[in-house]
């Protein structure tokens, strides 16, 4: 297990490495990244790592996520599991929309 | 003499592999034919017409178009005439575009949406047949959905600049295509904003439906069951195979209709839907949604709304 932390809340918790960063969030119930579709689909659970490094794991819409955007760190939560420690900034936000 | 039924939906996948094991295993469809662009077309087992659904392979979810299939060639003729006379541009497209599909009219909703209406598609039939058939078929997987119902389309609202394309959308559709509205939801001072308005052009409480957002987008495409109890056996199917599931089991006040809602691989949510609710006519009181009681229009159980159902969609 690593730990997870929000740079920003300062919380944390663990998340495994045969689970993804969301997925070991939502699991214990916690709530500090925005939960979507998890499928890498819809961007809500977009973040930017900060410390440590992730393993990617499947595919994420290039409409949230630019090319650009990856080589600098800036990934979505459903698609990267921890290999080391994480520090993570959120980025991505439940944009209301309609009501 | 007009629009029948939604026809198909086209949308986009990342994972074509992933997708496919999702709209067979999960919801029970079966794969018609995949063309040389890599796009897939399947239908339910108990729709007759080729396909309902287009999978297109993308490096982003999300809606290409949907179309409506109508009653024949005259009503495609008078019906793409008064789309021109509202003031629409149409795109005639040539029987063979699509595979197995006759010819298209093409537009664009207010909202921006993609639209098609069709007369024409290679029928190969219901999987029970249709003579003497047996109610369901042997080889059914997954939730075994009938057929594709319906879909919900965000459509851009800006109060700020007067933009709602929700309720333009409403209009086109009411006075070009000859839907009826059954239901909405109002908020604001007198109930005066519109952000929710179902269509139907059927006896089904919805053929189409709209929902406003900052911009436009596809909430949902939705699958019809038959009963409270194949929902649940839905779910179950969605929990073996680890579907991510958005809302687990309720029903909505509006439509009365039971239901799920879930995430294809690619983030595409989608819904099974049981029970038509009721019978919707032309002449059938209109069913207003106010403000305060928006909870439980949507999720009539627990009268509170689910932020990732609010707040997300491709």
């Amino acid at each position: 297990m690593h730990a997870v932390l929000l740079a920003e809340t300062s919380e944390e918790y663990l998340c495994g490495s045969a689970e993804t960063l969301l997925a070991g969030m939502v699991r214990l119930g916690r709530k500090c990244i925005p939960v979507g579709c998890v499928n890498g689909g819809c961007g809500v659970c977009k973040v930017a790592i900060v410390k440590g490094s992730v393993r990617k794991c499947g595919l994420m819409s290039r409409v949230h996520v630019s090319e650009e955007e990856e080589s600098h760190g800036v990934l979505l939560a459903c698609r990267a599991t921890p290999m080391s420690e994480i520090e993570l900034k959120v980025i991505g936000k439940m944009k209301k929309i309609i009501w | 003499m007009g629009v029948m039924r939604i026809g198909h939906i086209s949308i986009k996948v990342m994972d074509m592999a992933e997708a496919l094991k999702h709209y067979q295993n999960v919801i029970g469809m079966k794969v018609t034919h995949t063309d040389a662009g890599g796009n897939v077309y399947l239908k339910c087992w108990d729709e007759w017409d080729k396909y309902s659904v287009i999978l297109t392979p993308s490096n982003q979810a999300g809606f290409n178009h949907v179309a409506y299939k109508v009653t024949d060639d005259f009503a495609l003729v008078r019906l793409a005439q008064k789309v021109r006379d509202y003031g629409i541009e149409v795109e005639e497209l040539p029987a063979g575009t699509l595979p197995d599909c006759g010819r298209m009219v093409k537009f664009n909703m207010p909202s921006g949406h993609e639209m098609r209406l069709f007369a024409e598609k290679d029928i190969l039939g219901t999987d029970v047949g249709s003579t003497n058939p047996d109610p369901w078929p042997d080889d059914m997987r997954g939730a075994g959905a009938h057929w594709l119902d319906h879909c919900l389309l965000v459509c851009e609202m800006d109060p700020e600049r007067g933009v709602n394309t929700l309720v333009d959308n409403k209009h086109f559709f009411i006075k070009a295509l000859n839907f009826f509205e059954t239901e909405q939801v109002v908020v604001g001072p007198n109930g005066s904003i519109q952000i929710a308005c179902f269509l139907s052009h059927s006896s089904k409480p919805h053929d189409i439906a709209f929902v406003a957002g900052p911009t436009s987008g596809l909430h949902h495409l939705s699958f019809f069951l038959d009963s409270w109890h194949d929902i649940l056996k839905a779910a179950d199917v969605m929990a073996k195979n680890r579907t991510r599931i958005d809302v687990a089991p309720t029903r909505h006040g509006i439509t009365r209709g039971e239901t799920i809602y879930f995430f294809d691989p690619s983030g595409n949510r989608n819904e099974t839907f049981a029970g038509l609710g009721y019978q919707a006519q032309r002449d059938k009181p209109l069913i207003t949604w106010t403000e305060d009681q928006v909870g439980r229009a949507i999720f009539y159980h627990t009268g509170s709304l689910v932020e990732s159902f609010t707040t997300v969609y491709t």
